[in-house]
Parts: structure tokens; C-alpha cells; sequence
């Protein structure tokens, strides 16, 4: 229904005639059916779970529609997954599951939740797992361009902010995106989370996703800012395993991966089952 | 869930907004300043969706610089507060922003402070104290009851901690960290970034 890569690939097809900024970064050219009115067409039939729940600062047109949408929704996004990320004096760690869930069925235990976007920068997938390859895949072939153009690799902050506008440009099209950009540019170790509502957010810690709550309590108990590198992507992992332990929407394997000046690396692929026992046992040894 | 607050003093207008971001039940973020600045002496309060927030006090700032740049002068707080009232009007009908807003400002020629409540849908007024967010409800009356004109700054500062704290005693979600910031002739400043523990027997605590 809609054909994004085409619209995208006309978009960079012009873009090489036309070195404008605006031409090449602009997309709110999605494809939508012919009819009155496509705008509320796309509405009524996607729902996303929070558009199910209160709606505050809503307008009130589109809260009379809520209703209908949540009979007629053919298309259902969630978050169901969890991700963590997070700097630290000597880079960043990224952690994520791998699991793939469709209402409760377990569709796949070993997905990519982990997107690179350059050397330098990972990106990470929460929400519709399409949406998020595309976006991340396109954000990329955006920073790769810039970097041809201006001969200088791309801040972290300004590839965020590149996906940022997109995002928001569709933001009332159902998208579902809970990326986080993960980096090491001139400024040091960089993150920021990107929401498909639009949002863009720093901080030196972040998890996305059904499991992020029991993440975020492994997170905060064990993160300071001058954490070795071992205890670093320990931390990262022990975080996931936590949160594959308590969500049922989580697990398969656990990756992390480490960035830093150098680049990203994978540091390790563990089965997240077997490693929540692995913990077990070396806590029985350590008594 | 963000929280809002600002009254115009003796030559000065007093600002403060809460520092969470958060997605549904989480905090994501405990310091996250809302309160732009516009140009040097005009601040804008978002609150309301976060990525609305960004991109339409984005919007607002560049096109207050573009008309600096192109004419060689600065606005007046009315002039930005229409504009502004005029952007969120013509979108509210096709793609509407889902922010509120307080705009202060400092205006030289007049040599007073001013502050203009901006609604999502498009309304517009100037007023001498209001509040956005959960904070209205609890702040309202305190403002009512307190607010004199010509207030001195330590006035204004203790009558905003006496809004804060309320906020933090009475809201059940979790705001206990704000930033007060005041413009005045000779600028923004940031006042203070308070954390108000209430358990100590308000008592404020002020970080750094």
C-alpha cells in the first residue's frame, strides 16, 4: 500500500543532478492512495497500542475518530523487544535481543536488532521492524552522500537530527520507530533516542522497548561514568539478559557491541537462556 | 504530564518548567530543559509532544532570526507571540502541533516584561501569570491569591518556589526537578536548577 522505496529512490536519483540540501533531505512525498481524503484513510486503518489508550493533547477531530480506528485497525505496532544503550568515558555499549514477536506467536529468534549506519555508528530497532531496517538502511545511503560531499564524517548529532526530520515528517502515517543512534565522533561517545513521533532525545542512557523498564533497573544500579570497558559491555549484557528473563516478548540471543574511536566491533553473541543460568553459576561460585 | 509556570514582575518576567521527558510511564530523561531561548530576551516554554516541541520552537526561533538578519532589527514579544499564534492556527486544521506554550519577554523600548499564553489550538493572550500542564490546576490559585504587580525578584523567586513546591507536594506523578529562569534588561539567566524534596519539611534543595 505504501511504496516508500520507490518515492525514496526518485529522491536520490534527483539528488545527483541537484547538490541542494533541501531537494535530497525533504521526503514528505509518501504515496497514498487516490481517493478524498488519504490523510484520514491511512488514519482509520492503522492503530498503534498507545493510540488505544488516553489520548491527552489531542485534538478533539481526531479523538472522535478513535473509536472507528480501534474497530477497523487491520495494522497493530509494538514495541516488543528490548535495546539498551549507553556512553561511558571510553565509548559506547550497545545491547540488544533478538527476538521477533507477531501477537504471541514468536516469529523469530534471531533477528538483526542492530543496524550499522556507518564505521562509526550503530543504530538499534524498536517498534516495526520494517520501518526501522528502511529508515536506518536510508540513513545511512544520507550519511555515506554527506560524507562524499563534504569530506568529513558525519556527527552523531546531525545524523540523529537528518532521521529526526524524516520521522516527524511522517508522523501521523502509523510509522513505528524506537531507534537509538549510537556513536563515537569528535565530541566523544554520542547517543540519542529517535522516536517515529518525532521525538529526539540525549542522554547517556537509554532502552527501548517492552523490556526496557526491567533493563532500565540492572541500568541504573550498575552505571557510573568511569566503568572499565570489561565491566561496560558486562553491564550491557547482564541488562538484557534481566530484561529477556522477565519479558516474554524478549529474548533468543543477547548482542553486544562496543564503539569507540577506532569504530564499532561485535564483542559477543550469547543465547540469552543459557547465559541468565552462566550468571546463576558464577554467583554460586562467588559465595 | 510537563509542567509550566510564569508571572512578570517589577521589570522582570520569572519562568520555570519541569526537566522530565518521559514516554508513557517512563522518565527518560530528568534533564531536559524546556524553556528556548528565542533570542536574547525572549524565552519560549514548550510542552506537550516532545518532537512537536522541537520542530515548532525550531520553526519559530529560525524564522525570528531570518527576520533579524533581513531587517535589521529585532522583534517585539507581541510581534513573535502573534506569529507564533498565527503558525499554530493554520496548522491546527491540516497538521496540527500538539504544543502549549508560554512566551516571555523582555522588550527594551517598553522597558517591561511580558508574558503570552499559547494555546495548541491557536489562542493567544497576554496575561501577568498562567501555567501550562498539570500545574495549572494547583498553581492557578496560588498565583491568584499571591501575585501583586511590581513584585521585587526575591519576591518572585520565593512565590515561584512556593508554585514549585506545591507542584511536587500535589502531583502524583513524580516532578521534583525544575529550572527558573528570569529575563530581564540585560538578558536570560538562568536562576537556579531546583530539586524540591518536600519530605525534608520544605526544605529546597539546589543542585549546583
Amino acid at each position: 500500500m505504501f511504496t516508500l522505496g520507490s518515492v525514496l529512490d526518485n529522491e536520490l536519483k534527483s539528488s545527483v543532478e541537484d547538490f541542494s540540501f533541501e531537494t535530497e533531505f525533504s521526503t514528505n512525498q509518501l504515496m497514498l492512495p487516490n481517493i478524498e481524503k488519504p490523510f484520514e484513510f491511512a488514519q482509520s486503518i492503522i492503530s498503534l497500542e498507545k493510540d488505544l489508550d488516553e489520548n491527552d493533547n489531542q485534538p478533539m477531530f481526531h479523538q472522535q475518530k478513535k473509536e472507528e480506528r480501534k474497530e477497523r485497525a487491520l495494522i497493530k505496532g509494538s514495541k516488543g523487544t528490548t535495546t539498551l544503550a549507553f556512553i561511558y568515558e571510553k565509548g559506547t555499549v550497545v545491547a540488544v535481543d533478538s527476538r521477533a514477536t507477531s501477537g504471541q506467536y514468536i516469529a523469530s529468534q534471531s533477528v538483526q536488532k542492530v543496524v550499522p549506519v556507518n564505521q562509526y555508528m550503530l543504530g538499534t530497532l524498536a517498534g516495526g521492524a520494517a520501518d526501522c531496517q528502511f529508515f536506518l538502511g536510508h540513513l545511512g545511503r544520507i550519511c555515506n552522500l554527506y560524507e562524499l560531499r563534504n569530506n568529513e564524517k558525519i556527527s552523531v548529532a546531525a545524523a540523529s537530527k537528518l532521521l529526526n526530520n524524516i520521522l516527524y515528517s511522517y508522523r501521523n502515517y502509523g510509522l513505528s520507530v524506537g531507534s537509538m543512534i549510537c556513536g563515537y565522533d569528535t565530541r566523544g561517545p554520542q547517543l540519542y533516542y529517535i522516536d517515529s513521533d518525532g521525538s529526539r532525545l540525549k542522554n547517556s542512557l537509554f532502552s527501548v522497548g517492552s523490556g526496557s523498564p526491567f533493563a532500565y533497573g540492572v541500568l541504573d544500579a550498575g552505571y557510573r561514568w568511569d566503568l572499565s570497558k570489561e565491566d561496560a559491555i558486562d553491564l550491557g549484557r547482564r541488562a538484557i539478559c534481566a530484561a529477556t528473563f522477565k519479558d516474554s516478548y524478549s529474548g533468543g540471543t543477547v548482542k553486544v557491541y562496543h564503539i569507540d574511536e577506532n569504530g564499532w566491533v561485535k564483542i559477543s553473541d550469547d543465547d540469552a537462556s543459557e547465559l541468565w543460568y552462566r550468571y546463576e553459576e558464577k554467583e554460586k561460585k562467588n559465595k | 504530564m510537563d509542567s509550566l509556570v510564569g508571572f512578570v514582575g517589577k521589570n522582570y518576567v520569572l519562568m520555570a518548567g519541569d526537566t522530565n521527558a518521559g514516554r508513557s510511564i517512563m522518565r527518560l530523561k530528568d534533564d531536559f530543559d524546556k524553556l528556548v531561548q528565542v533570542d536574547s530576551h525572549k524565552i519560549l516554554a514548550k510542552s506537550g509532544e516532545i518532537g512537536d516541541g522541537n520542530q515548532f520552537c525550531n520553526l519559530i526561533i529560525r524564522n525570528v532570526s531570518l527576520y533579524r538578519i533581513n531587517n535589521e532589527t529585532e522583534l517585539t514579544t507581541k510581534s513573535v507571540a502573534h506569529y507564533t499564534r498565527r503558525q499554530l492556527a493554520t496548522a491546527i486544521r491540516k497538521n496540527p502541533y500538539s504544543v502549549n506554550l508560554l512566551l516571555g519577554g523582555y522588550d527594551k523600548k517598553d522597558q517591561m516584561g511580558s508574558l503570552y499564553y499559547l494555546d495548541y489550538l491557536g489562542s493567544s493572550k497576554k496575561i501577568n501569570y498562567g501555567a501550562h500542564g498539570y500545574a495549572a490546576l494547583f498553581v492557578g490559585s496560588i498565583l491568584d491569591r499571591f501575585w501583586k504587580e511590581d513584585l521585587d525578584f526575591e519576591e518572585g523567586l520565593e512565590l515561584m518556589k512556593k508554585c514549585l513546591r506545591e507542584v511536587e507536594k500535589r502531583l502524583i506523578i513524580g516532578t521534583r526537578c525544575f529550572v527558573i529562569k528570569m529575563i530581564n534588561s540585560d538578558g536570560i539567566s538562568v536562576v537556579e536548577k531546583v530539586m524540591i524534596n518536600s519530605e525534608k519539611k520544605n526544605e529546597i534543595e539546589e543542585e549546583n
